[in-house]
């Protein structure tokens, strides 16, 4: 990756859309530190580069598989961020698991191990954990991913809600075309070839107008009645 | 039935007719047909194709047809299809010759073992840093463990005692009673040859508690607790639970791998001192039944030979081959790259490495005991 200059807004949703080898990932990786980019510059709400944050991480990630901890049940996975960074502990520590397992639908699994629940409501475990410490930005890696269509609609709402309600900042990589249109406000297209951004903007706005043809045949894929349908 | 593909020439223009059943079954007909045919349209500059006396058509008559094509082009022919008369046919040579313009990706092509050799050589400093990386990580991590301990996951501790302790001590008490055993009958077979039956308690206590003793039962937690701990890390790794772990801030190092060699480094020396004592015993086993010396007689001679320097000696290795095999196992599970595959590899190299980091470990503490004069 060569050109890929970025802002994301308070608040809003952005989608980091290509296709297989764009460098989607690896960017994500760059942005939550776990990767050093060769050049270039990362900032954070003003925090500095992520692979060099020392502390309290200021956002929150939700991996692909939910990278939840097979031997923890979800209310110690939960409870995990809490015991690093803060003194919280006993009764309290137990009423913010709660409280972020019912946020996500899960208030009845809190005992429950990775292994015994779906795929769908690991991933909504993942994002309970992620906003543990009240991250005002959550970076979501392929959340539809493996996911039935219901499901999959299901974590696309929660996201919206919570971008909506608690006015958290998303960055979602993602090809899903639906998921795009539902969540996201604004993408960047990321194109192998060019090596960075080749298109930038509303998504519905990039699907009807953009005469790149990259861009034309990445949007294409989804038919513009599907799209509308499920669009906000 | 018939098969054939017949070249009808007017100038440097062509028809090709293929005629007969195109499908899997006459296969090898169709073959030879489209072979015997290329000779005969040497010179010409268009070709139309025409399927009209087709009896039937598959996907392996279609790419018998689809390669002639191919290779006519190729020649500077320009073939065309006549696809008013079978478009069916037509549509599935078309699809053929689609697949055949996707540039198919460079097989990688097998290595020689000189090759190889030098893949492993130039991987070398690769290696060697990444072990130095992991081993300067692992030191900077004491310090730090010190001022925040709780970024260290303690509380796995016990689960990880009884996992790498209390569960393999069966295991590790069988090996360790039958090299008491071995070393006994070894002991009596050859020091009864110079009527010095009475001095195999003393070899079997200085075999053991020196060297052996330690050495099997570091080997033997190589084996199990190593690959235990190498396949968990590392299907950690695949899983992203480390990638989760190091995005919520915290250090793998520090909260994985301390706690690990910990544990080991607790449990190991236990294990020895009891298989210590079971190699005591499988001694007395072996020469009490097999010479005349009486139980009383050899745990009299064993008391002894027993000094604090044996005693001591082979002890005090044992949290230091307990490292070397978490530090092993650890850094081979979090160095893991890939899917379920790699987590099989890189268990395999942990418990290779491991098992041969013990065997050096413990020579060169002998040389170091031989050096003291201990």
């Amino acid at each position: 990756m060569e050109h890929v200059t970025f802002d994301v807004e308070r608040g809003t949703t952005l989608a980091i859309l290509g296709g297989s080898g764009s460098g989607k990932s690896t960017l994500l990786r760059y942005m939550i530190g776990l990767e050093q980019p060769m050049a270039g510059r990362i900032d954070i709400d003003g925090v500095g580069e992520p692979h060099r944050y020392e502390g309290v991480p200021p956002f929150g990630v939700l991996f692909q598989s939910g990278a939840l901890f097979s031997s923890m049940t979800l209310a110690d996975n939960l409870a995990l961020p809490l015991t690093m960074w803060t003194p919280i502990r006993g009764a309290t520590a137990r009423d913010l698991v709660q409280a972020k397992l019912d946020l996500v639908g899960l208030g009845a699994f809190a005992e429950h191990l990775p292994g015994e629940i779906s795929g769908g409501m690991k991933k909504r475990a993942g994002i309970a954990r992620a906003m543990m410490l009240e991250p005002s930005l959550l970076f979501f890696d392929e959340p539809s991913a493996g996911l039935d269509p219901i499901s999959a609609v299901e974590l696309d709402e929660l996201i919206v809600t919570l971008s909506r309600d608690l006015g958290i900042t998303i960055v979602i990589v993602t090809h899903e075309l639906p998921s795009i249109f539902m969540v996201a406000n604004s993408c960047i297209v990321l194109d192998k070839t060019a090596k960075g951004i080749v298109a930038r903007g509303d998504p519905r706005a990039l699907r009807d107008t953009s005469e790149i043809p990259f861009v034309h045949n990445f949007f294409a894929r989804s038919s513009p009645e599907a799209s509308v349908n499920q669009g906000r | 039935m018939s098969i054939a593909v017949r070249a009808e020439r007017e100038g440097d223009r062509a028809r090709l007719v293929p005629e007969g059943a195109f499908d899997v079954a006459h296969a090898p007909a169709v073959a030879r047909a489209v072979a015997h045919v290329q000779p005969d349209l040497e010179g010409c500059r268009s070709i139309d194709v025409d399927l009209t006396h087709l009896d039937r058509i598959d996907g392996a008559g279609a790419v018998l047809l689809a390669r002639l094509l191919d290779r006519l082009d190729a020649n500077g022919d320009r073939t065309r299809m006549v696809e008013d008369r079978n478009p069916e046919a037509a549509r599935l040579i078309t699809l053929y010759r689609q697949k055949r313009e996707d540039p198919s990706p460079a097989r990688p092509q097998p290595m020689s073992a000189l090759t190889k050799i030098g893949v492993v050589a130039a991987d070398l400093p690769t290696r060697i840093t990444d072990t130095l990386d992991f081993t300067g990580r692992c030191a900077a991590a004491l310090p730090r463990v010190v001022a925040s301990p709780r970024s260290v996951d303690w509380r796995s501790l016990p689960w990880l005692v009884q996992q790498i302790g209390a569960d393999a001590l069966p295991v590790t008490s069988a090996a360790n009673l039958l090299v008491g055993v071995i070393i006994g009958f070894l002991g009596v077979s050859q020091l009864g040859r110079f009527g010095a039956v009475v001095y195999v308690p003393e070899l079997v206590v200085v075999a053991h508690f020196r060297e052996l003793g330690p050495l099997v039962t570091a080997i033997v937690v190589a084996g199990r607790s190593g690959a235990g701990l190498a396949s968990e890390i590392a299907t950690m790794k695949v899983s992203e639970e480390i990638d989760a772990l190091r995005s919520m801030g915290f250090d793998p190092v520090r909260w994985l791998v301390v706690s690990r060699c910990v544990a080991l480094v607790l449990v190991v020396p236990l294990l020895t001192w009891v298989g210590d004592a079971l190699a005591l015993l499988g001694g007395l086993m072996a020469t009490v039944a097999t010479t005349d010396m009486t139980p009383r007689a050899y745990v009299l001679a064993t008391m002894d030979a027993i000094t604090v320097n044996h005693f001591v000696g082979g002890l005090i290795k044992s949290p230091f081959l307990a490292l070397a095999i978490g530090l092993i196992a650890c850094g081979q599970g979090l160095a893991t790259q890939g899917g379920a595959a790699a987590v099989g590899a890189r268990t395999t190299t942990a418990v290779v490495l491991a098992i041969f980091g013990v065997i050096v470990i413990n020579a060169l503490f002998t040389l170091v005991y031989v050096v003291m004069g201990v």
